[in-house]
């Protein structure tokens, strides 16, 4: 467990990242960096983007399912890792 | 209207035969059955009865009667058939002994004829007859309108009848003898029941009749056409009387309709079919991912770790005070599950991925310059380059040096951008800042891995010591941490099992590890057996060099078998095998050599501590890369011996040139007759292995050269470090001069060297802790001759030089 937290704080202090959230599947943040309406925005429309992209790849191969996604901006990047009880999200501006 | 009010007769129940007899006129027969079924047929005809079937025994009914005597008695719209029900026992019971006894039976069985013919059989044998009788005369007569009413008659008939079917099941007693009386039953056909008459509406062409209905039909066409404007024919209107309709309004429940829609995907379909093979599995997945987190958590750790950033530093109390703390507040379970989700191994996993990305993000530009992959250019301008130092991981041992070779400067005339180090990054983090680089060693298999190894060389200077495994693709946090509190001075990768990793350390002792697992616990170790400590077989003094070696067992039939070669200074060279433990051979034993005709001064001394031990401490050693029995060893005392497996005792050739404790010895890769030496005493050496007396010798600086190493791709170029720079030399281009040299940062020296495989990169250990991983630009493109020539080319003129 203080591995886990050693890691998300070791992921926070990374260069440009703009934040950090753990949120679950329903939404609740279960930790962030970010203040909750933030928050509760990101949980929310990646949420749905995730479920659009899962089922996009699934509908392809029903064997195949997604890992990891990563949406790139002009301004920053938004890296997810989604799974069915939670989402991990960091977002990142690569070019700081 | 005459009204008789008419009190049903007890044996009456509900037939609406009985209870009309009195009433009806008309046909009062002499048989009774015919009675019964007479004043059925009367009622059918006359459509006006006035009560019906339910009415019950008991009750008064009124009967309403016009001028003709015609029953007019309305009749009510609803019946309940709970009268019949419970008027009939009675009745049925007594009716069986009464003399109307045949009446009932007979309108039974009329009414089984007509309504329930399977019910026959019962009543067959007594009725039949007059039954049949009956329902003849009836029929005959009023078949029509009783096919009218026969409906109506049915259903409440069916209700009595069934009851009374179920009456009369029950005997008066039954005695035993009844029970065992055989009984006899006949079974008869029937006569042909007709439940169901449709006449056909059309006949036959070939039949007696056609001709007759061609006929009629012609005549009936013919009648139609002269229909119109016939003076036979009038069509007059006239008005009917519409009956009185009357509403009825029923209010039902309100049906509450749903609308559920489902977009079916291909991967639902999948699911669903895959459901039923998944439902088995146990659906404890919090359960279980906590259970085996705290199992991983209890495991324990093999040192303390002042910062606690070991990879498993959760122990179980923590992880229950965590826990329990957390169970203690108000949304139990939605913590629990989040707490839950964060222990969860794919969290953990995940954690993982998401860290190596953002690495990929910040590093992209120095990673792909290391994989030699285009770089992504980014918009906004690049950042600065970090100061990663690549560490290198050769065994330096510190009081053995080999002379380094004298580095010369080069001016670069090969291109008109000189060849030049550029830095990419470095490994380093909080754990390893102020410790020294003592070794490093990539992995057999993953060309991304690196294990550094910390510690320092002087015996004054033991600080704790650290071994961890890097990923190039994070270089920001290392992926395995193995702490020690000894420093390590040799981690070298197993070939044959690439994940054992033997770290040995500077009192002495080999542990070995298996990085696949997350444990810190070494998997075998060789000061963890008491026995070992006390052996002889246990080092006495720090491993300076590790390796593994695939050993040709050649005749005993054994295929290559891995064992793992340690230098000692106490003087040993030892191999070990590991089978239950960790099994410890010496293959040498270095004794100091006596001073031969080329005496070296250093060797006097040393006879006078001949006292103290006659083993000369070894510093470094190395295989034959084809022939894997022998190896060259070096010492403290400058020499280096070369030695075979086969022989414990004697040396093979002793090769005399450095003045200082060698630290390492490097075969070519390419030239398999020449290698490289670097000493204490300033100097790098090359030899060939004919000779004695080095081949070539360089003393570029007055500083100690840790390290050299030989270039996987060239034959000519080697890199060596000495305590301020790191020198690349191309011996094709110049023998006196370095291609390139970097100079280190004041304070820092720098203590290994390790060429990346594929790449042209660089990877320099320094004192502080870090490895910075260097990029080699525009190096002169090697020759494409063949490589081992390249050396003889060298050798050939340059053979005249002195060593």
């Amino acid at each position: 467990m203080a591995e886990v937290e050693e890691t998300l704080k070791r992921i926070q202090t990374h260069k440009g990242v703009i934040g950090t959230m753990v949120v679950n599947a329903e939404g609740i943040p279960i930790r962030t960096t970010l203040d909750n309406s933030t928050t509760v925005q990101y949980a929310g429309l990646l949420h749905q983007l995730t479920m659009k992209a899962r089922s996009t790849v699934r509908d392809i191969d029903p064997q195949n399912d997604l890992t990891f996604l990563r949406i790139r901006s002009k301004k920053h990047e938004i890296m997810v890792a989604p799974d069915k009880e939670y989402l991990l999200i960091v977002i990142q501006n690569p070019c700081e | 209207m005459l009204l008789r009010t008419i009190t049903s007769q007890p044996k009456s129940i509900s037939f609406p035969g009985k209870v009309k007899a009195t009433q009806t006129r008309g046909y009062f027969g002499a048989n009774q059955s015919r009675m019964a079924v007479s004043r059925t047929a009367m009622i059918l005809p006359d459509m006006k009865s006035a009560e019906k079937l339910n009415s019950p025994t008991s009750r008064t009914v009124t009967q309403v009667f016009d001028a003709n005597g015609v029953d007019v008695t309305p009749r009510p719209l609803y019946r309940s058939d709970t009268h019949v029900g419970t008027a009939k026992p009675s009745k049925l019971l007594t009716s069986q002994e009464g003399s109307r006894g045949s009446d009932y039976i007979s309108s039974y069985s009329f009414y089984q004829n007509t309504l329930n013919p399977s019910m026959l059989g019962q009543f067959t044998r007594s009725v039949l007859g007059s039954s049949t009788v009956s329902k003849s005369s009836v029929s005959t007569t009023e078949s029509i309108t009783e096919d009218l009413e026969e409906p109506s008659y049915k259903w409440e008939r069916l209700a009595s009848f069934t009851d009374l079917r179920v009456l009369r099941t029950i005997p008066g007693k039954i005695l035993k003898e009844d029970l065992e009386k055989t009984i006899e039953i006949i079974l008869t056909e029937t006569e042909t029941l007709r439940l169901f008459d449709l006449p056909t509406v059309m006949l036959s062409v070939e039949s007696e009749e056609a001709e007759k209905v061609s006929q009629r039909n012609k005549n009936y066409e013919i009648l139609c056409r002269n229909r119109l404007g016939n003076d036979l024919y009038v069509e007059r209107m006239m008005q009917t009387i519409n009956g009185a309709p009357k509403n009825k309004d029923v209010q039902c429940d309100r049906i509450i309709k749903e609308d559920k829609g489902i977009m079916s995907t291909a991967w639902d379909l999948y699911d669903s079919l895959n459901a039923l093979e998944l439902s088995s599995l146990p659906a404890k997945w919090p359960a279980a991912d906590s259970r085996s987190r705290t199992n991983v958590a209890a495991k324990p750790r093999e040192q303390r770790a002042p910062g606690s950033t070991t990879e498993k530093n959760s122990e179980a109390s923590s992880l229950m005070d965590i826990e329990n703390v957390i169970l203690a507040r108000i949304h139990d379970d939605e913590e629990d599950r989040s707490e839950a989700i964060l222990k969860s191994d794919k969290f953990h996993q995940d954690l993982f991925f998401m860290e190596r990305v953002l690495m990929e993000n910040i590093f992209q530009p120095k990673l792909a310059a290391y994989r030699q992959l285009p770089v992504l250019k980014e918009p906004e301008p690049e950042e600065p380059k970090e100061f990663l130092q690549g560490k290198k991981v050769e065994e330096v041992e510190e009081e053995v040096k080999k002379e380094e070779e004298e580095e010369i400067e080069i001016s670069a005339e090969q291109s008109t951008i000189p060849a030049n180090l550029e830095r990419l990054w470095s490994f380093s983090c909080d754990l390893t800042k102020g410790l020294n680089v003592s070794s490093l060693a990539w992995n057999k298999i993953n060309s991304d891995l690196l294990v550094v190894g910390y510690g320092h060389f002087g015996f004054k200077e033991q600080k704790r010591g650290l071994a961890c495994c890097w990923s190039i693709k994070n270089p920001t946090w290392p992926e395995r941490i193995y702490q020690s509190p000894y420093g390590v001075t040799a981690v070298d990768f197993s070939i044959g099992s690439p994940n054992l990793l033997a770290v040995g350390y500077h009192n002495g002792t080999i542990a070995i590890y298996n990085v696949q697992s997350n444990s810190n616990v070494p998997v075998l170790d060789s000061s963890a057996f008491p026995l070992f400590s006390e052996s002889p077989q246990k080092h006495l003094g720090p491993v300076w060099q590790l390796q593994w070696i695939e050993q040709d067992r050649g005749t005993t039939g054994d295929d290559k078998r891995e064992i793992l070669v340690s230098i000692s200074a106490d003087g040993r060279i030892s191999k070990w095998v590991i089978r239950k433990g960790l099994d410890c051979h010496d293959l040498m034993r270095l004794k100091r050599t006596a001073a031969s005709s080329n005496k070296k001064g250093g060797e006097k001394e040393k006879k006078g501590e001949a006292l103290i031990s006659r083993q000369a401490p070894g510093m470094c050693f190395a295989f034959h890369p084809k022939d894997t029995n022998i190896y060259l060893a070096g010492t403290e005392e400058g020499h280096i011996h070369k030695c075979s497996c086969s022989y414990n005792e004697q040396y093979l050739d002793t090769y005399r040139g450095h003045k200082g404790p060698v630290y390492r010895i490097a075969w070519n890769p390419f030239c398999h007759d020449v290698f490289l030496s670097c000493s204490a005493d300033w100097g790098v050496a090359i030899w060939q292995q004919e000779t004695l007396k080095p081949f070539l010798s360089f003393y570029p600086t007055t500083y100690v050269v840790y390290d050299v190493a030989w270039s996987p791709k060239s034959s000519y170029i080697f890199a060596a470090a000495n305590e301020s720079r790191v020198e690349i030399w191309d011996l094709y281009i110049s023998t006196l001069d370095p291609l390139i040299v970097n100079v280190a940062n004041p304070g820092i020296k720098f203590t290994t060297v390790l060429f990346a495989k594929q790449t042209d990169c660089l990877l320099v250990g320094d004192s502080d802790g870090q490895v910075a991983v260097y990029e080699l630009r525009n190096m002169p493109t090697a020759l494409d001759s063949g490589r081992g020539d390249i050396i003889d080319t060298l050798l050939g003129p340059k053979s005249h030089q002195p060593g």
